[in-house]
């Protein structure tokens, strides 16, 4: 009788753990991050946010920017400069994670584990079924504990690929970065100098004019974010392009 | 005798001339732009425009001065040539040049007089330019941060960043208007009557244009030499950085030219046989 007790006690014990088990591969699984990631990043709705915005574009000489940042779910985005040009990447496609994950069916792909700044981080793959909003795949490297973004991989049908490295800090609880790094695929930038009629201060002094070899290049676009003021309503209107 | 040339120059109607060449121009710009600027500016855009947004107000008014100074620059040599052309061979047309040098006055300081009235002149138009392209385009279209296209490079300036260098565009611009004044004033010593003169100075100013537009190694070699390619140095001021040593060396190179045709000027009205 004793035995057979025993024997019950180890089969419920088994069981349990293999439950256990059973939850955890499903904390883990690529399927659940994304789920769980999705869902954190519609909490916010639209936010405003005081930005600082550095261009590093080899052919593109722009001051740091200083403006306000609009945001509103889905993929609503404007920079506003007080009346300044404001500069952004094609479709502000980069700067919101929301916009970077494709919409309709996709396919969610576990692509192993990584390490992130000593971070331990799940890589994730998103294959949407169809591209019609131009994003191939895209590749999320998630942080587990905090269920953050650190790094996306977006690659597009027309605009080559996007990555973006987020930083968290004070907003992380609402996965809104402190700053984010967009590194772009930049075209070649040429303009027959017939037409621009260019004052060459390489022909005119010792200052070479800079070398292109004809190729596409890497951009880095930076955005500090200075402070959010996170779903407090915005209206369609402050997106409408009036100049 | 200075206020006297000043005098001659501004009594006659040619020298409105070019006010009113550079008005018209001026305000056809600012015209087209205001009826169609955004397409002119999406059209100026594109190659960035395909990979970044770019928001605001592009179409400001330091563009449209922007675009003024570029085609009326290459233009307001032409206009100076007018006058400064004939400052030297209308006297000696109307016949007037042999009674001017009974005074005691020297040949040298002759010429210099003409030189330095027809810099006012040419100082004058740029002034008005400034006036009408810079004051009207911000009182028209406002002021706002400027996009400058180079050939391989997209410029932007700040706002409050961008006056400055208008100022001291206009100054360079003084310098090269100053050396197509002498040049003028060169030619005209040795005419008679002011056709040549005038017409001379626009061809050499096209001609030595061309050789500094056109991408070619052997035109590449005299290009430094040129005060054609110099004389658009005033760009380099909308430029990030500023190439202040290739803006210096040009002021040096125009500087010379200006005091190698106005002492070239003076040898040859010194030694020429006045006969009319």
């Amino acid at each position: 009788m004793r035995s057979m007790f025993r024997y019950y006690v180890l089969v419920i014990l088994l069981l349990m753990q293999s439950i256990s088990y059973a939850q955890q591969q499903d904390v883990d699984s690529a399927q659940y991050l994304f789920n769980e990631l999705k869902a954190k990043l519609d909490r916010v709705e639209d936010y405003t946010a005081d930005v600082r915005v550095n261009i590093d574009v080899s052919f593109m000489k722009v001051p740091p920017l200083a403006g306000k940042l609009y945001f509103k779910a889905p993929d609503k985005m404007k920079l506003e400069r007080k009346g300044g040009i404001s500069i952004l990447p094609k479709k502000n496609m980069s700067l919101a994670l929301n916009t970077v994950f494709p919409e309709g069916d996709i396919t969610i792909i576990d692509a192993g584990n990584d390490v992130l700044d000593g971070t331990p981080v799940k890589v994730i793959k998103i294959v949407p079924h169809n591209d019609v909003a131009g994003i191939v795949l895209t590749k999320v490297w998630v942080d587990k504990e905090r269920l953050l973004a650190l790094r996306t991989e977006t690659t597009t049908r027309d605009n080559g690929t996007v990555k973006m490295d987020l930083d968290f800090g004070k907003y992380a609880n609402l996965a809104l970065p402190d700053k984010v790094t967009v590194y772009v695929d930049v075209k070649e930038f040429k303009i027959p100098k017939g037409v621009t009629m260019d004052y060459d201060a390489g022909t005119a002094g010792k200052m070479e004019a800079p070398k292109d070899d004809g190729k596409r290049k890497k951009g880095k676009i930076s955005i500090n974010y200075l402070q959010y003021n996170v779903n407090a309503g915005l209206a369609d209107s402050v997106f409408d392009e009036n100049e | 005798m200075l206020r006297i040339e000043l005098y001659k120059i501004f009594s006659r109607p040619r020298t409105y001339i070019s006010f009113a060449v550079i008005t018209a121009i001026t305000f056809i710009i600012q015209l087209a732009m205001y009826v169609d600027g955004s397409s002119f500016v999406e059209f100026a855009i594109q190659g960035v425009g395909d990979q970044f947004d770019i928001q605001g107000r592009v179409l400001n008014g330091y563009l449209i001065t922007y675009l003024i100074l570029q085609s009326l620059l290459v233009q307001v040599p032409l206009l100076i040539a007018l006058v400064a052309g004939d400052v030297l061979a209308g006297e000696a047309n109307m016949g007037t040049l042999r009674l001017l040098l009974t005074k005691p006055i020297s040949r040298t300081k002759v010429v210099w007089v003409k030189f330095v009235s027809s810099l006012v002149y040419a100082l004058a138009l740029l002034l008005w330019l400034a006036i009408i392209g810079l004051g009207a385009s911000v009182l028209i279209f406002g002021t706002g941060d400027l996009i400058n296209l180079k050939s391989d490079a997209f410029i932007m300036l700040l706002e409050d960043d961008v006056l400055w260098r208008y100022g001291a565009a206009l100054a360079f611009a003084a310098l090269a208007m100053a050396t197509v004044a002498a040049l003028s004033v060169f030619m005209s010593a040795f005419a008679d009557n002011s056709v040549g003169p005038i017409i001379g100075t626009m061809g050499v100013i096209v001609v030595l244009t061309i050789f500094t537009n056109l991408e070619l190694p052997l035109f590449n070699l005299v290009k430094p030499y040129l005060f054609t390619t110099h004389m658009v140095a005033w760009k380099g001021f909308f430029d990030v950085p500023v190439p202040y040593e290739a803006i210096a060396q040009s002021a040096i190179v125009l500087t010379i030219y200006i005091i190698g045709f106005v002492v070239a000027t003076m040898v040859v009205f010194n030694k020429k046989d006045i006969l009319s």
